[in-house]
């Protein structure tokens, strides 16, 4: 069997941000720390468990940029890694699905969500040939659900007992959300003159 | 305290502001303050406040504080 085809990576900027595609080098410390931090795992509904360099590396290496990939966020001031997007693509009905762990705490609360998600939005709806975009947060991860929010993305539907919690077995809910390509660019145009 | 200034005490609680800095027609994404944190504790403020986890459906409506007066006060309703 051979391998997916590899795609472009990613290489944006932002106003505070850096954002391309992991590559296996990047696998350190910083983001051992974040897979075993239950605030960081919790609202992911993720096990927090010890992941070794070797093993994040190979994790990196698994994303082919083309269906699945795997975008670091990095502050622009000092370098650091802070966080990561997951972002896999149905080609055959031009969508993607939308993860984002900032697993740095120090930048919770900082709006580095809406910030770097715009960036990608903008990248995935006008060059890469996306048409809309979905996010599945945990209905309990309030954090999230403000970001879809206030980023103008439409609560679509509660899918009631769609998760197995990692915690404790129980059932879990998600929203979907979702947002049109015409309706990110509607969005942006109205950003543009508020700023005006 | 009326309905709707208990709604501007629980999201100036959220954000450690004097309820005097929050505006009556506070919602997400008009009043930068109210940000990814602020509403995870507005929630839970709220939780406390009514004595149990809010459902998905009543959570994702809360945009405005509006829809916080509102929420508090279908509660106190169903609670007489």
């Amino acid at each position: 069997m051979t391998a997916p085809p590899k795609g472009r990576p990613i290489l944006l900027e932002t106003e505070r941000f850096a954002l391309r595609s992991l590559k296996p080098s990047d696998a350190s410390e910083r983001w051992q720390n974040w897979a075993k931090d239950p605030e960081v795992m919790g609202p992911l509904n993720a096990r927090t468990r010890e992941m070794s360099r070797e093993y994040l590396a190979n994790y990196a290496s698994s994303f082919d940029n083309n269906n699945r990939y795997l975008i670091g966020i990095f502050e622009k001031a000092k370098g650091l890694h802070i966080g990561f997007f997951i972002v896999e693509v149905d080609h055959a009905h031009r969508v993607a699905t939308f993860n984002v762990v900032v697993g740095d705490k120090t930048w919770w609360g900082k709006a580095v969500v809406n910030e770097a998600r715009a960036a990608l939005l903008d990248e995935f709806f006008d060059k890469r040939g996306i048409e809309k975009a979905c996010g599945v947060p945990l209905t309990r991860n309030f954090p999230a659900v403000l970001n879809y929010k206030a980023q103008g993305w439409r609560h679509e539907g509660t899918l009631h007992g769609q998760r197995l919690s990692s915690a404790d077995g129980s059932r879990l809910d998600q929203y979907q959300f979702g947002l049109l390509r015409d309706e990110w660019h509607r969005i942006r145009t109205r950003g543009r003159n508020d700023e005006a | 305290m009326t309905k709707h200034s208990s709604a501007r005490q629980f999201l100036a609680d959220a954000i450690h502001a004097d309820v005097a800095d929050i505006p009556h027609d506070a919602r997400i994404g008009s009043f930068a303050r109210w940000d990814s944190l602020a509403h995870m504790h507005l929630l839970l403020s709220i939780e406390r406040h009514l004595g149990r986890q809010l459902k998905p459906d009543e959570a994702v409506q809360i945009e405005s504080l509006a829809d916080v007066t509102a929420l508090v006060e279908k509660n106190a309703r169903t609670n007489v």
